[in-house]
């Protein structure tokens, strides 16, 4: 039977079956719809209406490293309206059982209109007295239905404002109206993950907006949202907020722990209470917000660059060590309290002698890195500081972090023309000062760096999560990692020591730079920066905006930090 | 000669039954948009005449401009990809026409199907086989970057079709079908190894030369390698809608919509129908791309049940009387290309009201004949002109 060619009955009859086959199936589900079903739908059609209820999937809760929660939901209702099924007639009724103002309403109904079938939400965040008044007169009201759509609270709204961020109404709604998403920090870089599945249900709804039945089929569970626990223990971190604000300044705290990486406080203040702006901000408080000579919108911790001051002494020692114009016995020439070089004046704080390079980290004299920096380059100095995070964000993460500044020939060259600058620059540089600008964060990073000998893993603020494998790039020997430890601990327990006054007669040791940063025409901001190995490992920055002193006024509160720190561990024990 | 200029009346009538029912429906689903009905009109009488013209075009021509055919497509495609419009960016703009790439696709696979594969049975032509995949490949992989991902599956259903017409064995169809397998089996390791197993076992068993056992191996093996990435360097926009057509219940706040509501408007027409002009869903406007993608939900809804089966009736004469044309027909090229326009027709059927039953997924697969657009009418009534010549000419050698 076969045909002249290679063609045969086969695919033919094959064909035919497969064809005959679908055309059954396609033809038994009509008799299903049009048939067997048929007056179910008939009665769908001449009520025509359908309508998608969605439900919104509750966002995951932020809680810190101890499970204290910094953000979660709490049960609240709205009102919404879809706007074929109801009567304008009730217009005045809603009004007042909302008691809302009959412009906004109407702006509300206006709104409605444009999407005539979808639900449209017209009141939100009630409490449950509020929506009973609507509930008893649904039946009056077509078309009006009442939902739970969870709010966002924050606990700790204040002192994580800027580390946690809020949450406010999407700018587009993707799903419904009066869908949220994070607008700043934590709650807008991880919205994704926080924000969940919505789920929709359908509802067949009769002539008058009255719900008849589910309709059956194609109903979508929401789906919560990622639950996300961060590194940060609150209790530190509220503790470090508080002797900030005992100064009566401006100012922030950074705690990580240099073995792990996790950032264990990052301290704002002042901060503000983000619950204030859930569901939209009055203009009083956002007033009050804005007028606040705090700045409290100001996130100090990583987003603000401020000259450290002499805590970039370990960094710029490091690098003079490790360049090779100095060694631990280097002595150059005594500090005389004034360097005069090529017709200026460099000060130093204090008239120190002759001091060799622990001596000098230990007094924080100026006069020894004036005078040894000047023998070293400026672009060999910035690259050194950048492999221990300075000019660049440490985290590449954390929403409006800076990177700071070091000074390069290329930089200068820029900002004074060539041969508008000179030596000079270098000198004040190596002391944290001039073009230097450095973050909290990052300051406290370089103590960590120094602590691990350069081995800090990847920051991070979320629990075994890190935020890159980024590593750092310290080229840095172990011999002088000792010899800028030493430095720091002499700072505290020499009774020459910077530190030693606020933090000397601490129960553990303490390792630790102070740093009084000049600061144009204002009050100098107090620094400190520096580690300990016990209880914990972890390095920490304290910095007080206009605070005076590093040692007087930074000190204590590092020291109140680290006391904090003491008292959790010994309780943990 | 005079025994091939009798007129298949089971072919013609049904047809012209299409072209009314098409231009019936779209009046009705045009609402008061009446210039849609009007380019419909037009769109139909030059197809008419299209039709007509290859009906009587010389099969052999049309065997020989394959390459060309595959230039054309190759080019309009890329343009499309790079310069589309319109509301998917699926038309390429010229002049005043709006071009539809991705039917010019399918009709070149179809051609060019028609012209290779019956050699790649008969001899084995060195590298013929792989050439094929790649050429056939290409275009579906351009169709699919459109984004046209329905017509990007309709055309490889196509290609199975009528290498299964060709006369290749289920063994050669999994084959022809490794490269796609190969992708989809890398989701996960063990689903891979067992593709691989089975595409071992049937080169075994299809006495594969060496060469040909390397050339599988590999080829699958680097497709499956790349396809990760390659999925990777997806936008999640183009990720989603991926997923949404694999499992449509994944989106159901909009074609999941689309799909209840064409459901209702189907059985709201129960047997006889709501009448002419008078479907509630339809009229109401509640019915979504109604005279596109959604036209048979207003046939159905209007004309019942009684109605929608007529349409799958005469749907299923039509494909019937080009099958048996193209199994009498005597030249291997002009059998292939009546199959591929049979399998076209169904494939097209079959999609496109399997969705607006809630069968299939949603695409933008259109209704042969009937859906409203000028460029899937002119390169079906092509293809059915080619494929009357065929069912009169085929003795012709």
């Amino acid at each position: 039977m076969r045909s002249v060619f290679s063609f045969s009955e086969k695919p033919y009859r094959s064909l035919l079956i497969i064809i005959a086959i679908v055309f059954i199936l396609l033809a038994g589900k009509l008799v299903e719809l049009q048939i067997i079903e048929g007056d179910y739908y008939r009665e769908l059609s001449s009520r025509n209406h359908i309508r998608s209820v969605v439900l919104p999937a509750p966002r995951g809760i932020i809680r810190d490293r101890n499970g204290v929660v910094l953000a979660d939901n709490l049960p609240a209702f709205t009102v919404s309206l879809v706007s074929v099924e109801f009567d304008s007639v009730n217009t005045e009724l809603l009004g007042s059982l909302l008691r809302m103002d009959p412009d906004e309403l109407g702006r509300r109904l206006e709104a409605a209109d444009l999407n005539p079938y979808r639900s449209t939400q017209i009141s939100s965040g009630l409490r449950v007295e509020e929506v009973g008044r609507i509930a008893d007169n649904l039946y009056r009201l077509g078309g009006v239905s009442v939902d739970v759509l969870p709010r966002r609270r924050y606990p700790l709204g204040i002192s994580f404002c800027h580390m946690v961020g809020y949450v406010g109404l999407a700018d587009s709604t993707r799903i419904f109206e009066g869908e949220l998403s994070g607008r700043t920090g934590l709650e807008r870089i991880f919205n994704n993950r926080l924000m969940g599945e919505h789920g929709v249900i359908r509802e067949v709804v009769d002539a008058h907006g009255r719900i008849v039945e589910r309709f059956q089929g194609g109903d979508v569970e929401p789906d919560p949202g990622e639950d996300i626990e961060l590194t940060v223990d609150s209790r530190i971190q509220l503790a470090a907020d508080s002797l900030i604000i005992a100064t009566g300044h401006p100012g922030a705290a950074v705690v990580i722990n240099y073995r792990t990486g996790e950032i264990l406080a990052l301290s704002s203040v002042p901060g503000y209470d983000t619950n204030l702006f859930i569901g939209g901000i009055s203009s009083e408080s956002w007033k009050g917000i804005i007028n606040d000579p705090g700045k409290p919108l100001l996130n100090r911790a990583w987003a603000t660059a401020y000259p450290p001051g002499s805590t970039f002494k370990i960094v710029s020692a490091a690098w003079l060590l490790e360049s090779g114009i100095v060694d631990e016995n280097t002595m150059p020439d005594p500090c005389y309290g004034t360097f005069h070089f090529a017709g200026s004046d460099f000060r130093c704080w204090g008239t120190h002698g002759r001091l060799n390079i622990t001596g000098a980290l230990t007094q924080s004299c100026d006069t020894y890195f004036y005078r040894t920096s000047m023998l070293g380059d400026m672009d060999e100095m910035a690259e050194f500081a950048h492999g221990y995070g300075m000019g660049a964000p440490v985290t590449g993460i954390l929403p409006g972090e800076v990177s700071g500044a070091l000074p390069t020939r290329e930089m200068l060259n820029d900002l004074f023309g060539q041969g508008g600058w000179g030596l000079g620059n270098l000198m004040i540089a190596s002391i944290g000062q001039g073009e230097v600008l450095a973050t909290p964060l990052q300051i406290a990073v370089t103590a960590a760096l120094i602590a691990s000998g350069g081995e800090l893993p990847p920051l991070t603020v979320l629990k075994n999560e890190p935020f890159s494998d980024a590593t750092w790039e310290t080229n840095t020997s172990e011999e002088t990692y000792r010899i800028v430890r030493e430095g720091m601990r002499l700072a505290v327990e020499s009774n020459r020591g910077t530190l030693h006054r606020s933090m000397g007669s601490l129960p553990v040791q303490v390792f630790g730079k102070s740093g009084t940063a000049e600061n144009g025409p204002n009050e100098d901001h107090a620094w400190v920066n520096g580690y300990i190995e016990e209880p914990i490992p972890v390095a920490f920055a304290v910095i007080i905006e206009n605070g005076g002193h590093g040692g007087a006024v930074a000190g204590p509160v590092a020291a109140g930090i680290i006391m904090k720190i003491l008292e959790i561990s010994h309780e943990a024990e | 000669m005079r025994q091939n200029d009798r007129v298949d009346w089971l072919f013609v009538v049904p047809l012209f039954l299409l072209l009314i029912i098409g231009l019936l429906n779209v009046y009705s689903a045009s609402g008061s948009q009446k210039n849609l009905f009007v380019h419909q009109l037009f769109f139909m009488l030059a197809g008419v005449v299209i039709f007509m013209g290859a009906s009587v075009f010389p099969l052999r021509f049309l065997e020989e401009s394959a390459p060309f055919l595959y230039g054309v497509s190759f080019v309009l495609l890329l343009l499309t990809i790079f310069f589309g419009a319109g509301p998917a960016g699926r038309w390429l703009q010229i002049g005043p026409l709006n071009i539809q790439a991705s039917e010019i696709a399918k009709l070149t696979v179809i051609v060019l199907s028609a012209r290779w594969l019956p050699a790649l049975r008969k001899e084995s032509v060195a590298g013929g086989v792989p050439l094929y995949l790649l050429a056939v490949g290409v275009l579906t992989i351009l169709t699919f970057l459109e984004p046209d991902l329905g017509t990007a599956a309709a055309i490889v259903m196509i290609i199975l079709g009528m290498i299964y017409w060709a006369g290749f064995g289920f063994g050669w169809i999994f084959l022809f079908l490794s490269p796609l397998s190969a992708a989809v089996s890398s989701i996960k390791f063990t689903s891979w190894m067992i593709f691989t197993a089975v595409l071992c076992w049937v080169l075994y068993r299809s006495d594969s030369k060496a060469g040909r056992w390397v050339f599988f191996l590999v080829m699958t093996s680097i497709i499956a390698a790349v396809t990760p990435s390659a999925w990777g360097l997806l936008r999640p926009y183009q990720q989603a809608r991926l997923t949404t057509f694999l499992n449509p219940e994944a989106d159901p706040y909009g074609a999941g919509w689309n799909v209840i509501q064409s459901k209702v408007a189907i059985g709201s027409g129960g047997v006889t129908g709501q009448g002419f002009l008078n479907g509630s869903q339809n009229e109401l406007a509640f019915l979504p791309a109604r005279h596109t993608d959604f036209v048979f939900s207003v046939w159905a809804e209007e004309w019942g049940f009684i109605g929608s089966l007529f349409l799958l009736i005469l749907y299923s004469i039509l494909a019937w009387r080009i099958l048996d044309g193209a199994r009498r027909s005597l030249n291997q090229f002009n059998s292939m290309l009546g199959a591929g326009t049979a399998i076209f027709i169904i494939i097209h059927v079959v999609v496109n009201v399997g969705m607006t039953l809630g069968m299939m997924p949603v695409t933008g697969l259109p209704l042969p004949l009937i859906t409203y657009g000028g460029s899937h009418l002119i390169t079906e009534m092509l293809l059915l002109g080619f494929s009357y010549n065929v069912i009169r000419n085929w003795r012709s050698y």
